[in-house]
């Protein structure tokens, strides 16, 4: 099955651009919210990472990654 | 299928052409004209053109050395000579570049208007214009989105077709031979016969104890990032110069407080300092130097001493941005390459770096003045430089 992915950036975030590229290029479905926007999913964020204050959060299916890491995010979509 | 080359004593581009072709055990028939003659009649008449050199692959005029160059680069130069298992051939570049911010991407500019074959690899592109919102001193452009420049910079770059490989770490280099050998840390590996350093800079990290245990946890190197996670926080920008100011301003219409603290008296723009000071916002502390960063899990706060008193104080903050300079990106390079005590490549006002065929620009080197503007020439200078030192290889 598909894992879910999900990432959570802010507007500035060029990192954030540079992940969602990555997972387009990897033909990754996603859904993207924007955490400085959206104070729930800034709350749903600090969740599932153990308290990360600093964007981007990726989720994939149960991993979570703090930062945009090209090498954890492949080996999580296997 | 055979391979026709027409050329004319003295044309340089035919001389290039050959040396290509010669280089890649590929045969080919040569017919030399002069203007006016029988032969370049014919030329003319089969090609519409005047100019010089004009290949043909079997019936097919594929134009001159430009042509041959992007043919080979795309693999159809091959295809078309009936070589299919060529595909596979390790290609020898001209210029490889490291790096994709502006230094690389403006060399990678020069090279391929050289008609050099150029490959750039690099771990992302933009480098560190992407730390920051907007760019306001680079010449065209009053004010623009930092995002958007970048991406100026590389669909200029792409559209002249370069090769790139991003999202790589180098792991071994061996510049000393006549032909340079990048290897990655995945083992591919790449032949240059010049390699143009471009590597840039990272956030220079304050060493103090806390910082790396809360990395991301409240502590962070990039405001534009996460500035907007301190909404009504107290936070604390560490740092004088261009950067810290500017990370303050990221976080001014968001955060509750700020408390900058510098070790020296405030270095950046009068026009940053001057509203930073209006802001109504913001503490400032000169001369004072952070000891620690304290939390348990979450940032909580920080701790720092007044060089001019030596009293320790803390102040209790969500947040620490972290913008003191930065380190160059050279480790792979220091047994190699000569650097100042920063670390900083030496180059001279030719981009040499000392090593026949190496050439370095942009933030990685001890050129003064961290600019996109000052990294943009440093960049046109390094790949003009190696094309000249390819030049006087021939």
């Amino acid at each position: 099955m598909e894992k879910k992915v999900k990432i959570y950036t802010t507007s500035g975030c060029h990192y954030c651009q540079q992940a969602k590229e990555f997972l387009t290029e990897k033909g990754v479905e996603f859904e993207s919210c924007d955490v400085g926007a959206d104070k729930a999913a800034f709350q749903e964020m600090k969740k599932i990472s153990g308290g990360a204050r600093s964007v981007p959060v990726i989720s994939i299916g149960d991993w979570v990654i703090v930062g945009f890491e090209r090498e954890e995010i492949e080996k999580a979509l296997k | 299928m055979n391979l026709l080359i027409y050329t004319m004593y003295g044309c340089p581009f035919c001389l290039h052409a050959k040396a290509f072709l010669q280089e890649r055990d590929i045969p080919f028939q040569e017919i030399v004209v002069t203007p006016g003659s029988e032969e370049w009649g014919r030329m003319r008449e089969k090609t519409g053109s005047g100019s010089l050199p004009q290949i043909f692959i079997g019936e097919e005029n594929v134009g001159g050395y430009a042509h041959l160059v992007h043919l080979e680069a795309t693999g159809a130069l091959y295809e078309k000579l009936g070589q299919t298992w060529r595909k596979s051939d390790t290609p020898l570049y001209d210029a490889i570049i490291l790096g994709a911010g502006p230094a690389g991407l403006s060399a990678a500019i020069y090279t391929i208007r050289k008609l050099m074959k150029t490959l750039i690899i690099s771990k992302d592109v933009g480098g560190q214009v992407t730390w920051t919102n907007d760019v306001d001193n680079y010449l065209g452009f009053s004010q623009v989105n930092a995002a958007e420049l970048v991406a100026k910079f590389e669909s200029h770059v792409k559209t002249f077709g370069v090769e790139r490989v991003i999202g790589k770490n180098v792991g071994a280099i061996d510049l000393a031979g006549r032909i340079k050998r990048v290897t990655l840390e995945d083992g591919k590996t790449y032949y240059g016969k010049t390699v143009v350093i471009a590597t840039g800079g990272s956030h220079r990290p304050l060493n103090v104890p806390g910082e790396k245990e809360l990395l991301a946890k409240g502590v962070s190197y990039c405001s534009t990032c996460d500035a907007p996670l301190f909404d009504d926080a107290d936070v604390a920008v560490v740092g004088g110069g261009n950067s810290a100011l500017e990370a303050v301003l990221d976080l001014v219409n968001i955060a509750r407080r700020i408390y900058l603290i510098s070790l020296t008296p405030l270095t950046g723009d009068s026009f940053y300092q001057e509203k930073v000071r209006h802001s109504g916002k913001v503490e400032i502390f000169t001369e004072c130097r952070p000891t620690r960063i304290l939390g348990d899990n979450m940032v909580q706060g920080i701790e720092y001493q007044s060089l001019k008193t030596g009293e320790i104080h803390t102040i209790d903050v969500e947040g620490v941005f972290v913008e003191i300079g930065l380190l160059p990106n050279s480790s792979i390079f220091i047994d190699t390459l000569a650097t100042n005590r920063k670390g900083e490549i030496l180059v001279d006002k030719e981009c040499r770096t000392g090593m026949a065929g190496v050439f370095a620009c942009g933030d990685v080197t001890d050129v003064p003045y961290k600019q996109v503007v000052v990294a943009v020439g440093e960049g046109a200078k390094a790949a003009l430089s190696a094309y000249e030192y390819l030049l006087n290889q021939k």
